[in-house]
Protein backbone atom coordinates (compact mmCIF):
# COMPACT_ATOMS: atom_id res chain seq x y z
CA UNK A 1 0.00 0.00 0.00
CA UNK A 2 2.96 2.15 0.89
CA UNK A 3 4.18 1.80 -2.29
CA UNK A 4 0.74 2.18 -4.16
CA UNK A 5 0.78 5.79 -2.57
CA UNK A 6 4.03 6.50 -3.54
CA UNK A 7 3.74 5.79 -6.69
CA UNK A 8 0.75 8.13 -6.70
CA UNK A 9 2.72 11.13 -5.40
CA UNK A 10 2.91 10.69 -1.74
CA UNK A 11 5.76 12.22 -0.20
CA UNK A 12 8.36 10.42 2.63
CA UNK A 13 9.74 13.09 4.25
CA UNK A 14 13.23 12.68 6.07
CA UNK A 15 13.71 12.72 9.89
CA UNK A 16 16.43 15.00 11.51
CA UNK A 17 16.87 17.80 13.99
CA UNK A 18 18.63 21.07 14.07
CA UNK A 19 20.89 21.33 16.92
CA UNK A 20 19.72 24.73 17.75
CA UNK A 21 17.19 22.00 19.94
CA UNK A 22 20.08 21.10 22.29
CA UNK A 23 21.27 25.09 22.45
CA UNK A 24 21.23 24.75 26.26
CA UNK A 25 23.18 21.61 26.50
CA UNK A 26 25.87 22.73 23.44
CA UNK A 27 25.95 26.31 25.67
CA UNK A 28 26.32 24.41 28.96
CA UNK A 29 29.47 22.69 27.72
CA UNK A 30 27.43 19.54 28.14
CA UNK A 31 27.83 18.42 24.37
CA UNK A 32 31.10 20.25 22.26
CA UNK A 33 30.13 20.13 18.80
CA UNK A 34 31.41 16.94 18.33
CA UNK A 35 29.94 15.29 21.11
CA UNK A 36 26.65 16.36 20.23
CA UNK A 37 26.52 15.30 16.32
CA UNK A 38 27.87 11.67 17.42
CA UNK A 39 24.98 11.52 20.16
CA UNK A 40 22.25 12.98 17.24
CA UNK A 41 23.65 9.93 15.43
CA UNK A 42 23.70 7.25 18.72
CA UNK A 43 20.27 8.40 19.47
CA UNK A 44 18.51 8.17 16.17
CA UNK A 45 17.52 11.73 15.78
CA UNK A 46 18.60 11.79 12.17
CA UNK A 47 19.79 10.83 9.59
CA UNK A 48 18.97 14.75 8.45
CA UNK A 49 21.09 17.40 10.68
CA UNK A 50 20.78 21.00 10.53
CA UNK A 51 23.48 23.52 11.81
CA UNK A 52 23.33 27.31 12.53
CA UNK A 53 26.35 28.85 11.04
CA UNK A 54 26.90 31.16 13.81
CA UNK A 55 26.53 29.07 16.92
CA UNK A 56 27.92 25.83 16.08
CA UNK A 57 31.49 27.12 13.72
CA UNK A 58 34.10 29.56 15.64
CA UNK A 59 35.13 32.47 12.77
CA UNK A 60 31.81 31.47 10.33
CA UNK A 61 31.37 32.42 7.86
CA UNK A 62 35.15 31.62 7.30
CA UNK A 63 35.60 27.86 7.40
CA UNK A 64 39.11 26.19 6.71
CA UNK A 65 39.46 23.24 4.30
CA UNK A 66 41.18 21.23 7.24
CA UNK A 67 37.71 21.70 8.93
CA UNK A 68 35.87 22.08 6.64
CA UNK A 69 37.42 18.21 6.00
CA UNK A 70 37.21 17.27 9.79
CA UNK A 71 33.16 18.23 9.62
CA UNK A 72 33.06 16.28 6.61
CA UNK A 73 34.24 12.72 7.65
CA UNK A 74 32.17 13.31 11.47
CA UNK A 75 28.87 13.45 9.29
CA UNK A 76 30.05 10.71 7.03
CA UNK A 77 31.83 8.46 10.13
CA UNK A 78 28.16 8.37 12.16
CA UNK A 79 26.17 8.28 9.29
CA UNK A 80 23.99 11.19 9.07
CA UNK A 81 23.48 14.01 5.98
CA UNK A 82 23.71 17.12 6.07
CA UNK A 83 20.10 19.12 5.33
CA UNK A 84 20.18 22.54 5.92
CA UNK A 85 22.83 25.29 6.99
CA UNK A 86 20.74 28.21 9.04
CA UNK A 87 22.57 31.30 8.10
CA UNK A 88 21.89 35.29 8.91
CA UNK A 89 21.55 38.04 6.80
CA UNK A 90 23.05 40.30 9.75
CA UNK A 91 22.02 43.79 8.14
CA UNK A 92 22.35 45.52 11.49
CA UNK A 93 25.67 44.56 12.24
CA UNK A 94 26.57 48.38 12.02
CA UNK A 95 25.75 50.19 14.82
CA UNK A 96 25.30 53.18 12.69
CA UNK A 97 23.38 52.46 9.74
CA UNK A 98 22.38 49.35 7.96
CA UNK A 99 23.91 47.23 4.90
CA UNK A 100 24.07 48.55 1.46
CA UNK A 101 22.62 45.98 -0.89
CA UNK A 102 26.34 45.39 -2.47
CA UNK A 103 27.00 44.32 1.30
CA UNK A 104 24.22 42.35 2.18
CA UNK A 105 24.70 40.16 -1.37
CA UNK A 106 28.52 39.51 -0.13
CA UNK A 107 28.04 38.99 3.76
CA UNK A 108 25.19 36.02 2.09
CA UNK A 109 27.71 34.88 -0.47
CA UNK A 110 30.24 33.91 1.89
CA UNK A 111 27.70 31.79 3.84
CA UNK A 112 26.69 29.85 0.84
CA UNK A 113 29.91 29.14 -0.15
CA UNK A 114 30.26 27.91 3.36
CA UNK A 115 27.27 25.79 3.54
CA UNK A 116 28.53 24.23 0.33
CA UNK A 117 32.14 23.85 1.70
CA UNK A 118 30.34 22.09 4.47
CA UNK A 119 28.29 19.68 2.55
CA UNK A 120 25.04 21.59 2.75
CA UNK A 121 22.72 21.70 0.29
CA UNK A 122 20.32 24.18 1.56
CA UNK A 123 20.94 26.87 3.17
CA UNK A 124 18.26 28.68 5.49
CA UNK A 125 17.60 32.38 5.00
CA UNK A 126 15.04 34.43 6.72
CA UNK A 127 12.82 37.15 6.45
CA UNK A 128 14.59 39.97 5.98
CA UNK A 129 15.72 38.79 2.60
CA UNK A 130 13.66 40.67 -0.08
CA UNK A 131 12.34 39.08 -3.10
CA UNK A 132 15.18 41.56 -4.82
CA UNK A 133 17.60 40.15 -2.73
CA UNK A 134 16.64 36.75 -3.41
CA UNK A 135 16.64 36.97 -7.16
CA UNK A 136 19.82 38.47 -7.23
CA UNK A 137 21.34 35.73 -4.51
CA UNK A 138 19.45 33.09 -7.44
CA UNK A 139 22.92 32.92 -9.48
CA UNK A 140 24.96 32.66 -6.22
CA UNK A 141 22.84 29.69 -4.86
CA UNK A 142 23.22 28.24 -8.47
CA UNK A 143 26.68 28.83 -9.16
CA UNK A 144 27.43 27.21 -5.35
CA UNK A 145 24.61 24.30 -5.77
CA UNK A 146 22.91 25.60 -2.41
CA UNK A 147 18.87 25.86 -2.51
CA UNK A 148 18.00 28.94 -0.69
CA UNK A 149 15.11 28.32 1.66
CA UNK A 150 13.63 30.99 3.12
CA UNK A 151 12.04 30.63 6.61
CA UNK A 152 8.26 31.17 6.93
CA UNK A 153 8.41 31.77 10.88
CA UNK A 154 5.39 33.60 12.84
CA UNK A 155 4.28 36.33 13.03
CA UNK A 156 4.49 35.34 9.47
CA UNK A 157 2.62 32.74 7.53
CA UNK A 158 2.27 31.26 4.09
CA UNK A 159 -0.24 33.41 3.18
CA UNK A 160 1.19 36.43 4.22
CA UNK A 161 1.49 39.20 1.97
CA UNK A 162 5.52 39.88 2.00
CA UNK A 163 5.45 35.71 1.68
CA UNK A 164 3.12 35.86 -1.71
CA UNK A 165 5.27 38.78 -3.01
CA UNK A 166 8.36 36.43 -2.54
CA UNK A 167 6.62 33.31 -4.49
CA UNK A 168 5.47 35.28 -7.54
CA UNK A 169 9.01 36.30 -7.65
CA UNK A 170 10.11 32.94 -7.54
CA UNK A 171 7.55 31.89 -10.00
CA UNK A 172 8.93 34.91 -11.96
CA UNK A 173 12.57 34.42 -11.69
CA UNK A 174 12.11 30.66 -12.12
CA UNK A 175 15.10 29.13 -10.62
CA UNK A 176 14.85 25.89 -8.96
CA UNK A 177 17.35 27.08 -6.21
CA UNK A 178 14.99 29.48 -4.40
CA UNK A 179 12.38 28.00 -1.92
CA UNK A 180 10.87 28.25 1.95
CA UNK A 181 11.40 26.48 4.91
CA UNK A 182 8.48 26.15 6.38
CA UNK A 183 8.22 26.36 10.51
CA UNK A 184 5.43 24.91 11.84
CA UNK A 185 5.47 27.79 14.61
CA UNK A 186 3.39 29.75 12.31
CA UNK A 187 0.76 26.90 12.57
CA UNK A 188 0.20 26.56 16.30
CA UNK A 189 -3.09 25.57 17.83
CA UNK A 190 -2.64 26.55 21.33
CA UNK A 191 -0.62 28.58 23.82
CA UNK A 192 1.96 26.12 24.70
CA UNK A 193 1.57 24.43 28.32
CA UNK A 194 5.22 24.03 29.06
CA UNK A 195 5.54 28.06 28.89
CA UNK A 196 2.74 28.93 31.21
CA UNK A 197 4.11 26.03 33.68
CA UNK A 198 7.55 28.26 33.20
CA UNK A 199 5.02 31.14 34.12
CA UNK A 200 3.81 29.68 37.06
CA UNK A 201 7.08 29.13 38.16
CA UNK A 202 7.76 32.60 37.74
CA UNK A 203 4.42 33.30 40.35
CA UNK A 204 2.34 33.73 38.00
CA UNK A 205 -1.36 33.32 39.07
CA UNK A 206 -3.93 30.57 37.44
CA UNK A 207 -6.06 33.70 36.83
CA UNK A 208 -3.68 35.79 34.64
CA UNK A 209 -2.77 32.79 33.01
CA UNK A 210 -6.34 31.90 32.22
CA UNK A 211 -6.53 35.30 30.64
CA UNK A 212 -3.19 35.05 28.52
CA UNK A 213 -4.76 31.36 26.95
CA UNK A 214 -8.35 33.57 25.99
CA UNK A 215 -5.99 36.27 24.59
CA UNK A 216 -4.52 33.98 22.23
CA UNK A 217 -7.33 32.11 21.56
CA UNK A 218 -9.32 34.67 20.53
CA UNK A 219 -6.53 35.67 18.29
CA UNK A 220 -6.66 32.00 16.71
CA UNK A 221 -10.33 32.52 16.32
CA UNK A 222 -10.05 35.78 14.10
CA UNK A 223 -6.95 33.85 12.41
CA UNK A 224 -3.11 35.38 11.86
CA UNK A 225 -3.07 39.43 12.00
CA UNK A 226 -3.13 40.67 8.20
CA UNK A 227 -0.34 43.18 8.19
CA UNK A 228 2.39 44.41 10.68
CA UNK A 229 0.10 46.93 12.63
CA UNK A 230 -2.55 44.38 13.32
CA UNK A 231 0.92 42.35 14.77
CA UNK A 232 1.97 45.31 16.79
CA UNK A 233 -1.73 45.83 18.14
CA UNK A 234 -1.51 42.24 19.46
CA UNK A 235 1.28 42.46 20.75
CA UNK A 236 0.68 45.71 22.56
CA UNK A 237 -2.68 43.52 24.30
CA UNK A 238 -0.65 40.71 25.56
CA UNK A 239 1.59 43.99 27.52
CA UNK A 240 -1.56 45.55 28.64
CA UNK A 241 -3.01 42.20 30.03
CA UNK A 242 0.42 41.62 32.08
CA UNK A 243 0.20 45.02 33.49
CA UNK A 244 -3.39 45.39 34.31
CA UNK A 245 -2.90 41.98 36.66
CA UNK A 246 0.01 43.20 38.21
CA UNK A 247 2.76 41.84 36.25
CA UNK A 248 4.14 43.99 34.08
CA UNK A 249 7.13 42.37 33.99
CA UNK A 250 6.21 39.44 32.29
CA UNK A 251 3.94 41.20 29.35
CA UNK A 252 7.36 41.76 26.89
CA UNK A 253 7.41 37.82 27.45
CA UNK A 254 4.14 37.37 26.80
CA UNK A 255 3.89 39.53 23.85
CA UNK A 256 7.43 37.82 22.43
CA UNK A 257 5.96 34.15 22.62
CA UNK A 258 2.12 34.86 22.28
CA UNK A 259 2.90 36.55 18.68
CA UNK A 260 5.97 35.24 17.51
CA UNK A 261 6.40 32.01 18.68
CA UNK A 262 2.94 30.53 18.67
CA UNK A 263 1.54 31.79 15.32
CA UNK A 264 -2.53 31.31 14.64
CA UNK A 265 -2.75 30.53 10.92
CA UNK A 266 -4.57 26.95 10.01
CA UNK A 267 -2.57 24.64 8.73
CA UNK A 268 -4.08 24.48 5.06
CA UNK A 269 -2.43 27.56 4.82
CA UNK A 270 0.66 25.80 3.99
CA UNK A 271 -1.09 25.46 0.15
CA UNK A 272 -0.48 28.70 -1.13
CA UNK A 273 3.36 28.05 -0.98
CA UNK A 274 3.45 24.33 -0.83
CA UNK A 275 5.67 23.76 -4.30
CA UNK A 276 7.92 26.35 -3.46
CA UNK A 277 9.13 23.77 0.05
CA UNK A 278 12.21 22.76 0.02
CA UNK A 279 12.72 22.28 3.89
CA UNK A 280 10.64 22.37 7.40
CA UNK A 281 11.33 23.20 10.89
CA UNK A 282 9.04 20.64 12.71
CA UNK A 283 9.11 23.30 15.37
CA UNK A 284 7.48 22.52 18.65
CA UNK A 285 7.43 22.89 22.50
CA UNK A 286 6.72 20.25 24.56
CA UNK A 287 5.42 16.42 25.12
CA UNK A 288 2.48 15.67 26.81
CA UNK A 289 1.94 12.86 28.75
CA UNK A 290 0.29 11.29 25.85
CA UNK A 291 2.77 11.81 24.35
CA UNK A 292 1.66 14.32 21.96
CA UNK A 293 2.72 17.54 21.01
CA UNK A 294 -0.33 19.98 23.07
CA UNK A 295 0.01 22.91 20.75
CA UNK A 296 1.40 22.10 17.45
CA UNK A 297 -0.92 20.15 14.83
CA UNK A 298 2.03 17.51 14.49
CA UNK A 299 0.28 14.83 12.98
CA UNK A 300 -1.85 17.39 10.51
CA UNK A 301 1.12 18.71 9.16
CA UNK A 302 2.40 15.53 8.59
CA UNK A 303 -0.52 14.07 6.83
CA UNK A 304 -0.18 17.84 4.85
CA UNK A 305 3.37 16.99 3.64
CA UNK A 306 2.42 13.67 2.89
CA UNK A 307 -0.46 14.15 1.09
CA UNK A 308 1.18 16.49 -1.13
CA UNK A 309 4.15 14.41 -1.91
CA UNK A 310 6.97 16.07 0.08
CA UNK A 311 9.92 14.61 0.31
CA UNK A 312 12.20 16.46 1.92
CA UNK A 313 13.79 17.22 5.11
CA UNK A 314 12.11 18.06 8.47
CA UNK A 315 14.11 19.08 11.54
CA UNK A 316 13.04 18.71 14.61
CA UNK A 317 13.19 22.25 16.08
CA UNK A 318 12.47 21.97 20.05
CA UNK A 319 12.19 25.64 21.11
CA UNK A 320 10.15 24.98 25.04
CA UNK A 321 14.40 24.55 25.77
CA UNK A 322 14.04 28.83 26.16
CA UNK A 323 12.01 28.20 29.43
CA UNK A 324 11.78 24.06 30.01
CA UNK A 325 14.73 24.04 32.35
CA UNK A 326 12.83 20.60 34.51
CA UNK A 327 12.83 18.56 30.96
CA UNK A 328 15.70 17.31 29.07
CA UNK A 329 15.48 18.24 25.60
CA UNK A 330 16.45 14.86 23.75
CA UNK A 331 13.75 12.79 25.68
CA UNK A 332 11.27 15.21 23.99
CA UNK A 333 12.82 15.55 20.87
CA UNK A 334 12.68 12.07 20.70
CA UNK A 335 8.82 11.64 21.92
CA UNK A 336 8.39 14.23 18.95
CA UNK A 337 9.91 12.52 16.14
CA UNK A 338 8.10 9.10 17.36
CA UNK A 339 4.68 11.75 16.90
CA UNK A 340 5.98 12.27 12.95
CA UNK A 341 6.78 8.53 12.55
CA UNK A 342 3.37 7.69 13.78
CA UNK A 343 1.69 10.26 11.82
CA UNK A 344 3.36 9.72 8.97
CA UNK A 345 2.09 6.16 8.98
CA UNK A 346 -1.43 7.07 9.69
CA UNK A 347 -1.21 9.23 6.67
CA UNK A 348 -0.38 5.90 4.62
CA UNK A 349 3.39 6.69 4.16
CA UNK A 350 6.46 6.63 6.26
CA UNK A 351 9.35 8.80 7.63
CA UNK A 352 12.70 8.01 6.27
CA UNK A 353 15.70 7.26 8.95
CA UNK A 354 18.19 5.64 6.52
CA UNK A 355 20.85 7.64 5.90
CA UNK A 356 21.35 6.14 2.40
CA UNK A 357 17.81 6.52 1.43
CA UNK A 358 17.42 9.76 2.87
CA UNK A 359 20.76 11.23 0.97
CA UNK A 360 18.80 9.41 -2.69
CA UNK A 361 15.08 11.14 -1.71
CA UNK A 362 16.89 14.48 -0.97
CA UNK A 363 19.20 15.02 -3.71
CA UNK A 364 16.19 14.03 -6.21
CA UNK A 365 13.97 16.56 -3.88
CA UNK A 366 16.30 19.78 -4.78
CA UNK A 367 17.33 20.80 -8.16
CA UNK A 368 20.93 18.74 -7.90
CA UNK A 369 23.02 17.86 -5.29
CA UNK A 370 25.41 19.46 -3.05
CA UNK A 371 28.54 20.02 -5.47
CA UNK A 372 31.03 20.72 -2.30
CA UNK B 1 17.01 33.97 26.10
CA UNK B 2 19.76 32.40 28.17
CA UNK B 3 19.97 35.31 31.22
CA UNK B 4 20.64 32.70 34.12
CA UNK B 5 24.22 31.86 32.22
CA UNK B 6 25.63 35.05 31.94
CA UNK B 7 27.76 34.97 34.70
CA UNK B 8 30.08 32.54 35.23
CA UNK B 9 29.98 31.05 39.02
CA UNK B 10 33.43 31.32 40.66
CA UNK B 11 35.02 33.68 38.44
CA UNK B 12 35.48 36.67 40.56
CA UNK B 13 38.44 37.57 40.90
CA UNK B 14 40.23 41.63 42.51
CA UNK B 15 43.18 42.71 41.79
CA UNK B 16 43.79 46.88 43.91
CA UNK B 17 41.32 48.93 42.30
CA UNK B 18 40.01 46.44 39.89
CA UNK B 19 37.48 43.76 40.00
CA UNK B 20 36.91 41.34 36.81
CA UNK B 21 34.06 38.70 36.12
CA UNK B 22 33.79 35.99 33.53
CA UNK B 23 30.22 36.55 31.24
CA UNK B 24 28.39 34.30 29.15
CA UNK B 25 26.59 35.22 26.02
CA UNK B 26 22.71 34.56 27.11
CA UNK B 27 22.27 34.28 23.07
CA UNK B 28 22.40 31.19 20.52
CA UNK B 29 24.34 32.44 17.90
CA UNK B 30 27.50 34.38 18.09
CA UNK B 31 27.86 38.21 18.07
CA UNK B 32 30.53 40.56 16.59
CA UNK B 33 32.06 43.12 19.00
CA UNK B 34 30.01 45.92 17.35
CA UNK B 35 26.84 44.53 18.65
CA UNK B 36 28.07 44.80 22.39
CA UNK B 37 26.47 47.77 23.15
CA UNK B 38 27.11 48.50 26.68
CA UNK B 39 27.30 46.21 30.59
CA UNK B 40 27.10 47.03 33.55
CA UNK B 41 29.25 45.81 37.14
CA UNK B 42 28.19 45.75 40.19
CA UNK B 43 29.66 44.16 43.78
CA UNK B 44 26.89 44.43 46.66
CA UNK B 45 25.05 47.07 44.92
CA UNK B 46 28.65 48.76 44.34
CA UNK B 47 28.62 49.83 40.49
CA UNK B 48 32.33 50.02 38.61
CA UNK B 49 32.11 53.77 36.73
CA UNK B 50 31.30 53.14 33.52
CA UNK B 51 34.29 54.71 32.22
CA UNK B 52 36.23 51.89 33.79
CA UNK B 53 34.26 48.98 31.98
CA UNK B 54 36.80 46.97 30.31
CA UNK B 55 35.67 44.07 28.17
CA UNK B 56 38.13 41.25 27.22
CA UNK B 57 37.35 38.30 24.47
CA UNK B 58 39.70 36.46 22.13
CA UNK B 59 42.61 37.58 24.09
CA UNK B 60 42.03 41.67 23.41
CA UNK B 61 40.52 43.98 25.62
CA UNK B 62 38.31 46.60 24.62
CA UNK B 63 36.55 50.24 25.84
CA UNK B 64 32.83 49.78 25.02
CA UNK B 65 33.25 53.03 22.60
CA UNK B 66 36.23 50.72 20.90
CA UNK B 67 33.42 48.06 20.38
CA UNK B 68 31.29 50.23 18.29
CA UNK B 69 32.91 49.45 14.75
CA UNK B 70 34.35 45.94 16.04
CA UNK B 71 33.25 43.70 13.56
CA UNK B 72 36.54 41.07 13.29
CA UNK B 73 35.92 39.83 16.87
CA UNK B 74 32.87 37.67 17.50
CA UNK B 75 31.44 36.55 20.81
CA UNK B 76 30.90 32.74 20.58
CA UNK B 77 28.23 30.81 22.37
CA UNK B 78 30.59 28.66 24.35
CA UNK B 79 33.70 31.10 25.00
CA UNK B 80 33.52 33.53 27.77
CA UNK B 81 34.61 37.30 28.05
CA UNK B 82 36.15 39.23 30.91
CA UNK B 83 34.32 42.10 32.09
CA UNK B 84 36.05 44.11 34.25
CA UNK B 85 36.01 47.69 36.56
CA UNK B 86 37.67 49.72 38.94
CA UNK B 87 35.71 48.51 41.94
CA UNK B 88 37.99 47.76 44.90
CA UNK B 89 37.00 44.65 46.87
CA UNK B 90 39.31 42.78 49.65
CA UNK B 91 39.78 39.02 48.23
CA UNK B 92 38.57 36.51 51.22
CA UNK B 93 35.63 34.07 52.60
CA UNK B 94 33.33 37.10 52.05
CA UNK B 95 30.10 36.22 49.87
CA UNK B 96 29.28 38.83 47.47
CA UNK B 97 26.29 39.92 45.14
CA UNK B 98 27.82 40.13 41.94
CA UNK B 99 25.02 41.63 38.57
CA UNK B 100 26.16 42.15 35.37
CA UNK B 101 23.57 43.92 32.50
CA UNK B 102 24.15 43.43 29.35
CA UNK B 103 22.76 45.33 26.08
CA UNK B 104 23.02 43.39 22.67
CA UNK B 105 22.33 44.30 19.23
CA UNK B 106 20.24 41.63 17.61
CA UNK B 107 21.94 41.83 13.97
CA UNK B 108 19.47 40.27 12.01
CA UNK B 109 16.33 41.43 13.66
CA UNK B 110 15.29 44.84 12.14
CA UNK B 111 12.31 46.22 13.80
CA UNK B 112 11.74 49.22 12.14
CA UNK B 113 13.64 51.67 9.77
CA UNK B 114 16.96 51.76 10.39
CA UNK B 115 16.46 49.94 13.83
CA UNK B 116 18.18 46.97 15.34
CA UNK B 117 16.04 45.05 18.01
CA UNK B 118 18.19 44.94 21.48
CA UNK B 119 17.86 42.86 23.93
CA UNK B 120 18.97 44.05 28.16
CA UNK B 121 19.41 40.95 29.90
CA UNK B 122 20.88 40.64 33.64
CA UNK B 123 22.31 38.06 35.76
CA UNK B 124 23.18 38.26 39.83
CA UNK B 125 25.02 35.16 41.30
CA UNK B 126 26.80 35.09 45.09
CA UNK B 127 30.04 34.11 45.18
CA UNK B 128 33.73 34.55 46.50
CA UNK B 129 36.13 36.99 45.51
CA UNK B 130 39.73 35.45 44.52
CA UNK B 131 43.23 37.41 44.23
CA UNK B 132 43.97 37.97 40.78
Amino acid sequence: MTALRQAQGSGTPIQGVTLYSFTRAFHGHEYDLEALIRKVAADGYGPGLEVIGFSSFRGFPAIEDSFAGWFRDLVDEVGLVTTSLAVNADIGIHRDRLLNQDELIEYMRRQIVAAAKLGFPIARVQISITPDSMEQLAPIAEEHGVTLALEVHADQYASHPRILDLRDRYEKVGSPYLGFTMDWGATVSGFAPSLLEAYRRRGASDELLAKVVDLWDRYYAEGPPADQAEHGKRFGSFIGLAAQNGRPDLGIDFGINGTGLFGPARVDDWLEIMPWIRHVHGKFFGIDEHGEEPSVPVRDLIRLLVDNGYSGAISSEYEGWHWNHWQSPFEIVAAEQAVQRSAALNAGSRMITDAAQARSILNAHLAQPVRG
Amino acid sequence: MIPDRIIEQGTLTTDGPRTAVEVRLPWYRALPGSCISGAKLSVDGVAAPEESLRWRMNGREFRFDELVDETGEWWFPVDSAVLSGDLPLAPGDADHEVRVDLTLYIPYIIIGDDETLHIEEHDTKTMKAVAA
